[in-house]
């Protein structure tokens, strides 16, 4: 799948990274097996730091979404990621807090924010039903 | 151990008017740091200090644990070193500067040197004065780097490049990092060039150190608060609160500057000074750039 990063975010590019494919994994355009561009080859593409790039997997490692396979590669995990649920549910009231908090502070109410969650939600599943009428082939 | 320290150092070109008032950091093997400032800051003077080219007044710099003064030749040839006004002589062949290169360097590995003049399609007979400014440079890095030095210092690397001669040093420099995952300390002015390449900036201001933080913790832990005029008596109660970098006073509001997440930034603000409901974000590099180094205009 194709990447794309851009300077002058205030999103770091490893989370730009994380996002980019912890999107394509939940929109089903990533599925487990597949294989992802090597760390080296994808800071040539990107033209970014090698550090960086190894920051964004060994991250979604961390969370269970890929795994590295010495010498073959890195791949989509197989499954559910291997965070227990009740860690997966700490992570997600954090998450919720946060996104609460700046809701709050960019003057956004509560009922308007569910609705923007469930507008998000309805783009997902729009994006996995696309997928699984023509699934994409591997582009990289 | 750390491959470069710089310890508390001084260097003043008029009297009393110190360019570098005390600067200190270290650098450890594998970091990639973007050393960032204004014009007169004095990154170029901190990168020729450690280059042996100028002297500290005061305080010390501490190369692969050795003193450069004491031990300048074997410092240097395990240091790489470029600049944007480095001038190689314009009648020279590439090949006769490459040549030089390779007698004064023991540890030179012409593997490289011939995959970079074949990835660079540098022709090895034409003289410097014939080559493009992007070209030159690419010749000044070749023979920077193909003698694998532990420390590659960049002084304003891509200044006076064009645009695709920049991202084709950018690349250079991402493939050099992922063969050899150098330490390099370099300067710019090009914060999405800092951005692509650094893992960590230090930030220079008034002679000192202003900002030392990895680049990923800079925009997840810092961030910009827009204070009206009208809930604080003045810039001082902003500046006196702990984690406050720097404010300026605009046509809008203050611009104050934390070293905290937006949400704490907010709570501080309402905890301390009772200012309710300021509007905080996170921050590119590019803007804390110009909200602490910028003047108050």
């Amino acid at each position: 799948m194709q990447l794309h990063i851009a300077t002058g975010s205030e999103l770091p590019i490893y989370r730009q990274i994380m996002r980019q494919i912890t999107d394509a994994i939940a929109g089903g355009r990533l599925r487990p097996g597949d294989k992802l561009t090597s760390q080296r080859d994808l800071a040539v593409q990107l033209v970014i730091s090698p550090l960086t790039v190894k920051k964004a997997y060994d991250e979604l490692e961390r969370e269970g979404l890929i795994r590295t396979e010495r010498g073959r590669g890195t791949f989509v995990a197989a499954g559910a990621p291997a965070i227990d649920r009740g860690e997966q549910l700490e992570r997600l009231r954090e998450m919720a807090r946060r996104l609460l908090s700046r809701a709050h502070l960019s003057g956004v109410s509560l009922p308007d924010l569910l609705e923007l969650i469930e507008e998000a939600e309805a783009e997902l599943a729009a994006e996995r039903e696309a997928s699984r009428e023509n699934p994409q082939p591997d582009d990289d | 151990m750390p491959i470069a320290e710089f310890n508390n150092i001084h260097r003043a070109y008029e009297r009393g008017k110190n360019v570098l008032d005390g600067v200190s950091f270290s650098i450890e093997p594998g970091q990639v740091v973007g050393l960032v400032g204004r014009n007169g800051a004095g990154k170029t003077t901190l990168l020729r200090i450690a280059m042996g080219m100028l002297e500290a007044q005061q305080g010390s710099v501490d190369l692969f644990g050795l003193d450069p003064r004491d031990r300048p030749i074997e410092v240097k040839q395990r240091l790489g070193y470029v600049s944007e006004d480095q001038i190689l002589s314009p009648v020279m062949r590439v090949e006769a500067i490459i040549d030089l290169h390779r007698s004064l360097f023991p540890t030179w590995d012409e593997a490289v040197a011939e995959r970079l003049i074949d990835r660079f399609e540098i022709p090895r007979r034409a003289k410097i004065k014939n080559l493009s400014k992007g070209q030159a440079r690419q010749v000044a890095l070749l023979c920077a780097i193909s003698h694998r030095p532990e420390l590659l210092l960049l002084d304003e690397p891509a200044g006076g490049l064009d645009p695709a001669a920049r991202r084709e040093f950018l690349e250079t420099s991402i493939r050099l990092l992922n063969e050899t995952g150098s330490t390099i300390l370099f300067s710019s002015h090009y914060m999405t060039d800092v951005e692509r390449l650094a893992d960590r900036i230090v930030m220079i201001h008034d002679g000192s150190v202003l900002i030392d933080t990895q680049l990923d913790e800079l925009r997840e832990n810092y961030s910009l608060a827009l204070v009206p005029h009208e809930t604080v008596s003045s810039r001082e109660d902003l500046l006196g609160l702990t984690n406050c970098l720097g404010v300026r006073d605009r046509a809008d509001a203050f611009h104050a500057i934390f070293q905290l997440e937006p949400e704490k930034a907010s709570s501080l603000l309402e905890g301390v000074l009772g200012v309710r409901d300021t509007r905080c974000t996170r921050i590119a590099l590019e803007e804390m750039f110009i909200e602490l180094a910028g003047g108050q205009g």
